[in-house]
Formats: structure tokens, C-alpha cells, sequence
């Protein structure tokens, strides 16, 4: 009795919206300034969406969930984020997509990290085995940080309730409180953990791709795009899998003993990702995630992190991950379930 | 108990209020302190008190206390400032609580409620009485302390008339009875010439002894027909000894309040 | 010719509200029925404004799997906590400065240089001072109410009329039983007006103390479901604290009614 009401309620939403003429093609994009943004950076820069005819706007946010409610809200076309219960509960209610990969946990790509304070360092907290016991920072409850303690706990067979879970609303606080030993732990990306190691602010003990790797964050649009602007939708997909593809081939690159190369193609584009995140050449190194190079999801791992939130009582039973997700865009997507 | 000012003088923020004054209240006496508003009546009652440190001068107290006395010297106040939140029991045993234990003060306060017919109202809070009836209060927890003198500012000035009148009758009998030196500050010639032994009249600002003027008659007779005639006289003489300043204090406190406005 | 009568016209009346009875609670739940059908109709998103069945529907939810008291518990911990000790402390500043002349020359001063800064932006310095468990919850409450107690303290003595003060000092009481038996009971009202504030202060505050490093709490409750972009349970929290904020009072009226009696 619930889900008409909500196509009703959409429909209305979305009828209140002004009417885009559609030879115009003005997208707007929501976006954080993040590494892991930069295919969406790349397309601007080198005049990709431009070929496909799509004007683009860039409207910038600071956090992920207003990215995703802008686009549910029709303030904006597409976004790319980091999954979260959030994120699913939003996309729960119908009003957006996911149609392609953001960046990905991947093998050898060492991207979000386990880090630990000095102090639970000595005290033998020394590899990710030894969470139970420990505390771990974190933005929130539902957060990837999370989502991602909660698959390692799987992982390594622990039980989640034995790591103190400290909610602390943003990542400088984590910061803050793992330096001064306020936490024993946090997870966050290798450019942010590798400077706070090289000023002895703690360790490093593990990389989450060596542990559980999975599809960190996801590209996606209005539902009212899918629907009504399939074309651009079409046009500013392929953009998106040009700029993604070049991508790839500069950061994503490992040598014959599985280490991570950089070459001019990194250094021609660096310019350009530092134009928008405002990082340093180094830091854009160190944290560069491994983007799919066709923006394929890895669907079984966005399966089981609805149904890991859904356990945790985060997502609500009611979503249902086939709707969440418009595989129809791009080609080749890993692990379909059946 | 006596009570003697000596060359009791006083100002506030260097205006003089009151200048020399030298009195003795004898033992059993009530002497009236007459005179206009603003010639430092009220100073002088705080001063004979201890609630007011006098500039000039000094007061003494002579004498034994009565028996079972707690405070010599005990006031009853034009606002009779009662608690609010106390009952008239509660209000009464203020003063007893430290000196009484919870017996004692209990029959205390019943023997003094009983004198001041408020028997029946021990257990009503202040605001549930008329005026008449919070100043028996304040008269009633001034009798628990058994004091040695009386020390009466106005005490019936805040009430209507015909109350006033009630209530001077009822504790003129109390009064006469216990013979407790009081010393009752009024602005009141009539009420000074039913209750007082000796009249003090004061000059106004700053308040100089103008005079004392004996009442020659005793107090139960002083409403009798016969005696309206010495009464009259002695009104007139009063009020010859106090118009001139009454007139002078109403333009003085009018200008006042014209400067201030 | 007689001369002319008529009836005085009357100009008075009016200007006097009062309550009617038994209007408030069908209006209220015109309200809600008005508010229901708007969502249901989808004139109103569910998601921007959950509907009140919704609403209801999660506080069950959220009663029956146990975390409701859990929440509640943890909250009324730090409220209470953090209530007494801001309290208590306030208390003693404000009779300071309601019988000192030092308590009055330092206190009133630090208190007006003190009192507009937002408590929440002490929040990061107490959880460097106290660390993230619970004490610096419970000392952003407590400085949430320590203010408006003092101020309402010392108002409260300030508003004893100072003839009671001679009155006592007078029948020869004690400093001591000045303060106790006359100043005290005196300010009580308006102790008992700041208590009704601090609390309300201190239920606000609360929502900003459970935002670091607090597991349960209604706060958290309400800032969980907004992450998680579950409005119907953030709607629930908000009522959670709105009952809450409504028993407080209702507590706070009853102690007027018990100790004010004599109003």
C-alpha cells in the first residue's frame, strides 16, 4: 500500500520541477572535491561532456549526503559518493539510480587504510586481527567507515559488538581524537593516514583492499533522468567511461612486482585533479583510488552491503537493491546476482 | 527596661536627619514619637533597634529583662513584614526556633495566638489575610519573644480606619497589662493621645526633640466624654507644637518631588 | 415634547482571554488527521515530512526492539547528571552574589562575559578536557544550566524584599538562618522560574553532546536517523525529546505547585 503512494508522490515531486527544454542539454553535477571524483573533473577539463553536447555545471558540496540529495531532489543530474546506509535509504525511496562505478576497493590499490594511534599501537594493536577490544573512530553510525569495520569483523570472523564503535560526526574529529589517543583506530584514505604516519601520529596496520575489498562508492542519477532523458543520461555516461578510462591508465598502473607506477599519463593529468580538490601532487598519489576504467559496478558487493546495513538495522527492510540500481548504461558490470 | 538615647545624631550620604537627641524611655512607659514625615522617626526606632549604626551618639538599655525574654528589644512594622511562605503559626515561631525546642515553641506560639485571637487562623498563609489581620500576626510574634521593649514603627498606619480603631483597642488592654516599655512611632496625633504616657514631638529635618508633653490621664480613660475636653486641649497643643513644621515638611517633600521630576 | 431615553450602550467586555475547555485536544488531532492526509494524498513528500503513522509506526519499532530505553536511559542519565551538578554549582555562584558584595563585584561580571558563549562551541575543548565519554556530555549540560540558575539565583535574592532581611536580623537570627530561613525560601520562585529554563537549556544541549562518541542517547537517535536519511525515526526522536521536554516541565510545575503553595 506504500510503494503506489510513493510513485504518486514522486510523480508529483518531479511535475513540480521546472521542465528542462531537451535540446538545451544542461546537466548539472553535484560533486565533493575528491580524488575519487576526478573522471568527473577529467570529462570537464578535456571537453568530453562538451563532444556529447552536454553543458555542464558543477555545483560543489562538502559532505556526501547532500550530493545524493540534491540529485533525489532534482537540484542536480548526477553525483558520485561513497556508499552508505544513508545513501541506500534515499535510493530506497525511488528517486535515484545507481548507474556505474565510482571507485572501488581493489587488490594492490591501497586506498582506505586501518590506522592506529601510537598508543594502542605499542599497547599491541598491530594488524587488523587485533580489533576485538579496541575502539574505533568514526563519522556515524550507517557511514562506509562502518560499513567497512562491520565486513572486516565478518571477515575475520569477530563479532562487530566487540569493537567500540565512537560515532564522531566528521573526519577532522577522527583525526583529532586518534592523535591524541582519544580512539585507538580510524579508517580513512592512504593520502590522509600516510601523512599522519609520517609525522608519527601512528601506524598504519592494514589496507582494506587487503581484507575486503568492494565497491566503495557508485555513479548515479535522477530516477527522472533515467526515465525521461535517457540520451543524456546515455551521452553523459560515455564521458564519463572516456574521462574513467584515462584515468585508469595513469593511476591505476602496477608493475611486474604488483607496485604501483605513475607515469607521464599521471603527470599530465595531475594539473588538472588538482585544479578542483586544491590537493597536493603527492597527496593526489597517495590517494588515488582504483576507478573502474568502464564505470562497471561490482553488483554482488552493493548486494551484500544493503543486506550487511539491513542486519545492522540501518537500511530499511524495504529496499530492495534491483531498484536501487539501473545496470541498463553501461556494459559489463562484475558479479550480477541471478 | 530603660532605654536611653545620648546625643543620638544621623545623616545619609551627608544629609543630616537627626541631630542631638536625648531621651529616656522609662520602664513600663510607651512614649509616642511624634512628628512629620521625612524628620527621621523611622531612623530613629532603627537606631534604638541595633538595625542602624548612628553616626552620633549612642543608646543604652538599663535593666533586667523580663523572664524567659529572647529579644530585649523587639519591633512590629508598618509592613508587617511577615514571611509569605510561612503560616501565622510558622511566622510566629521564627524567633523561637533557635532558643525553643519544638514543645516549647508549639505552646509558645499557641499562648500568643490565643492572646491575639488568632487562634483559628494558625495554619493561614499571610496572603490569605486582611491587613487587620497580618499586623495581629506581627504583633503576636513580637509578644512570643517576650520582649523587654517594644519598638513599634507606625505599626497601624497601613491600616483603614476603622480597623486601626479595632485594633487599638484590643491590645491597649494587652499592653496595659504586661507594661512593656514601648517606644510607638506615629504621625498620628490621635493615636499618640490614646496610647502614649509621654508625647515626643519632633522637629522636622534634621529631627530635634521639639518637645514632650505628658498625657495627664490614665489611658482606659482617655475615651471617656468627660475627659474630651483635656484631650482636645492637649490635640491643640500638639498640633500647635507640630503645624509649622507639617506645613514647612509639605513644601520642602513638594519641591523635592518637583526637582526630581 | 418629552425629552429623549434611551439605553446606555455598552463598551466594556472583551480583552480577557481565557481557555476553553476540551478545545485543544480535537484540534490538535485535526491537526495530525490533516497532516496524515496531505502525506497520504502526496501533496506532502513522505520523505521530506513522514506522516504521523509513520511516525508512530517507528516509535514502535524502536519501543519494541528495546533501543527506545536504551536511549532514553542513556539521555536521562546525562540530563540528570548534567542537570544537578549545573545546578548545584549555579546555586552557590548565585547566593554568592546574592549576599556578597565580593560574590556580587566578580560574579556578575563573569557571569555576562560567560553566559552568551555557545555552549556548543565549548563542545571540542571538553572532549580535549574530558575526553569522549561521558563526562564531557554531562559537562555541557551542567555549564548549559549553571548560567540561567545563577542569574535566576541572585534575581530571586535580589527580589526578597530587604525589610524581611531586618525583620530577622531584628528578632536576632543568624546569618546563617537569614540565608536558610529567609533569603532561600524567598528566591524560590525564581530559583524554581530558572530551573524551568536551565532544563529546557539542558535538553537542547543534549542533542549537541550526543553528537560525539555517543552510542545511545535520544540525541544520537535523532542524529542517526538523519544520517541515515530515515526521517520517520528522526521524526519519532524529536517527539521523544519534545515528551521529554513536556514531562520536565510538568515535573518543574508540580514542584511550584508543592512549594509554592503559599503563592
Amino acid at each position: 500500500m506504500r510503494k503506489p503512494l510513493r510513485g504518486a508522490l514522486l510523480a508529483l515531486l518531479l511535475a513540480a520541477l521546472p521542465l528542462l527544454p531537451a535540446k538545451a542539454q544542461k546537466i548539472t553535477i553535484a560533486a565533493l572535491t575528491f580524488v575519487s571524483s576526478s573522471p568527473l573533473f577529467i570529462a570537464q577539463d578535456k571537453g568530453y561532456y562538451a563532444e556529447e553536447g552536454l553543458e555542464v555545471e558543477f555545483s560543489f558540496f562538502r559532505a556526501a549526503q547532500p550530493v545524493a540529495v540534491a540529485i533525489a531532489s532534482g537540484d542536480a543530474d548526477f553525483g558520485v559518493t561513497a556508499f552508505t546506509a544513508g545513501f541506500y535509504n534515499l535510493a530506497g525511496q525511488g528517486a535515484l539510480k545507481v548507474i556505474g562505478a565510482q571507485s572501488r576497493e581493489e587488490p594492490g590499490f591501497d586506498f582506505s587504510g586501518y590506522f592506529v594511534s601510537n598508543q594502542a599501537y605499542e599497547a599491541g594493536f598491530t594488524s587488523p586481527e587485533k580489533f576485538p577490544g579496541r575502539s574505533l573512530g568514526m563519522t556515524q553510525y550507517g557511514s562506509s567507515f562502518h560499513l567497512m569495520i562491520g565486513m572486516l569483523a565478518d571477515r575475520l570472523g569477530f563479532p562487530l559488538s566487540e569493537v567500540k564503535l565512537v560515532p564522531l560526526q566528521s573526519v577532522p574529529n577522527m583525526i583529532a581524537a586518534v592523535k591524541s589517543g582519544q580512539v585507538d583506530s580510524i579508517i580513512l584514505p592512504a593520502h590522509i593516514i600516510k601523512a599522519l604516519e609520517a609525522k608519527g601520529n601512528g601506524r598504519i596496520v592494514g589496507w582494506v583492499h587487503q581484507y575486503t575489498p568492494y565497491q566503495l562508492g557508485g555513479l548515479f542519477t535522477s530516477t527522472r533522468n533515467v526515465q525521461e532523458r535517457r540520451e543524456v543520461v546515455e551521452k553523459f555516461v560515455r564521458a564519463y567511461q572516456r574521462a574513467a578510462t584515462e584515468y585508469h591508465e595513469a593511476f591505476n598502473q602496477l608493475d611486474a612486482q604488483g607496485r604501483r607506477v605513475f607515469g607521464e599519463k599521471a603527470e599530465a593529468l595531475i594539473p588538472i585533479i588538482q585544479k578542483y580538490t586544491k590537493a597536493k601532487p603527492q597527496s593526489i598519489y597517495n590517494g588515488a583510488p582504483y576507478i573502474d576504467p568502464l564505470g562497471r559496478l561490482d553488483v554482488g558487493s552493493v548486494y551484500d552491503q544493503i543486506a550487511w546495513f539491513k542486519k545492522q538495522g540501518l537500511v530499511d527492510e524495504k529496499v530492495d537493491p534491483a531498484e536501487i540500481l539501473d545496470l541498463s548504461f553501461i556494459e559489463g558490470h562484475f558479479n550480477i546476482p541471478e | 527596661m530603660r532605654l536611653l538615647f545620648e546625643g543620638v545624631g544621623h545623616a545619609f550620604d551627608g544629609l543630616e536627619v537627626l541631630e542631638g537627641i536625648d531621651l529616656a524611655v522609662a520602664a513600663g512607659e510607651t512614649l509616642a514619637i511624634l512628628g512629620p514625615s521625612g524628620c527621621g522617626k523611622s531612623t530613629l526606632l532603627a537606631i534604638a533597634g541595633g538595625l542602624l549604626r548612628p553616626a552620633r551618639g549612642r543608646v543604652r538599655l538599663a535593666g533586667t529583662p523580663p523572664e524567659g525574654c529572647l529579644n530585649p528589644l523587639t519591633y512590629v512594622f508598618q509592613d508587617f513584614a511577615l514571611l509569605p511562605w510561612r503560616t501565622v503559626a510558622g511566622n510566629v515561631a521564627l524567633a523561637l526556633e533557635a532558643a525553643l525546642d519544638r514543645r516549647q515553641r508549639r505552646e509558645r506560639v499557641a499562648e500568643v495566638l490565643r492572646l491575639t485571637g488568632l487562634s483559628d487562623f494558625a495554619g493561614a498563609y499571610p496572603r490569605q489575610l486582611s491587613g487587620g489581620m497580618r499586623q495581629r500576626v506581627g504583633i503576636a510574634r513580637a509578644l512570643a519573644v517576650r520582649p523587654a521593649v517594644l519598638l513599634m514603627d507606625e505599626p497601624l498606619s497601613a491600616l483603614d480606619a476603622q480597623t486601626r480603631e479595632l485594633l487599638l483597642e484590643e491590645f491597649l488592654a494587652l499592653w496595659r497589662r504586661a507594661r512593656t516599655t514601648t517606644l510607638y512611632v506615629t504621625h498620628n496625633l490621635d493615636e499618640a493621645l490614646r496610647i502614649a504616657d509621654r508625647i515626643c514631638v519632633l522637629s522636622r529635618r534634621p529631627g530635634r526633640i521639639r518637645g514632650i508633653l505628658e498625657v495627664p490621664l490614665p489611658v482606659a480613660e482617655r475615651t471617656a466624654p468627660g475627659h474630651a475636653a483635656v484631650i482636645g486641649e492637649l490635640r491643640a497643643e500638639l498640633w500647635r507644637m507640630i503645624a509649622d513644621e507639617v506645613r514647612a515638611a509639605d513644601r520642602e517633600l513638594a519641591g523635592a518631588a518637583a526637582a526630581h521630576e | 415634547m418629552s425629552e429623549p431615553v434611551r439605553e446606555v450602550p455598552f463598551r466594556g467586555g472583551g480583552f480577557a482571554p481565557r481557555r476553553i475547555r476540551r478545545l485543544a485536544p480535537p484540534f490538535f488531532l485535526l491537526l495530525l488527521l490533516l497532516w496524515e492526509g496531505a502525506v497520504r494524498a502526496g501533496t506532502v513528500s513522505a520523505l521530506l515530512l513522514p506522516p504521523p503513522s509513520a511516525i508512530l509506526e517507528a516509535l514502535y519499532e524502536l519501543a519494541a526492539s528495546g533501543d527506545l530505553w536504551r536511549h532514553l536511559e542513556a539521555s536521562l542519565q546525562r540530563l540528570v547528571l548534567g542537570w544537578a551538578l549545573g545546578t548545584a554549582a549555579g546555586l552557590l555562584l548565585g547566593l554568592a552574589i546574592g549576599i556578597s558584595s565580593l560574590g556580587r563585584t566578580l560574579g556578575i561580571p563573569l557571569v555576562a562575559a560567560l553566559f552568551p558563549i555557545p555552549k556548543i562551541a565549548m563542545l571540542p575543548l571538553f572532549i580535549l578536557w574530558f575526553g569522549i565519554g561521558e563526562p564531557s556530555k554531562v559537562a555541557t549540560i551542567a555549564l548549559g544550566s549553571f548560567f540561567p540558575t545563577v542569574i535566576n539565583a541572585y534575581a530571586g535574592i535580589d527580589a526578597v524584599p530587604r525589610s524581611l532581611v531586618r525583620m530577622g536580623q531584628s528578632f536576632g537570627l543568624s546569618h546563617r538562618a537569614v540565608i536558610l530561613k529567609i533569603l532561600l525560601p524567598g528566591a524560590l520562585p525564581g530559583i524554581l522560574a530558572g530551573a524551568r529554563i536551565s532544563s529546557s537549556i539542558a535538553l537542547v544541549l543534549l542533542l549537541a553532546a550526543e553528537m560525539i562518541g555517543a552510542q545511545y542517547g535520544i540525541g544520537a537517535l535523532v542524529l542517526q536517523a538523519g544520517n541515515l536519511m530515515r526521517t520517520d525515526r528522526l521524526m519519532a526522536g524529536v517527539v521523544v525529546l519534545s515528551l521529554l521536554g513536556l514531562a520536565v516541565s510538568a515535573l518543574i510545575g508540580l514542584a511550584e505547585r508543592r512549594l509554592l503553595a503559599w503563592r
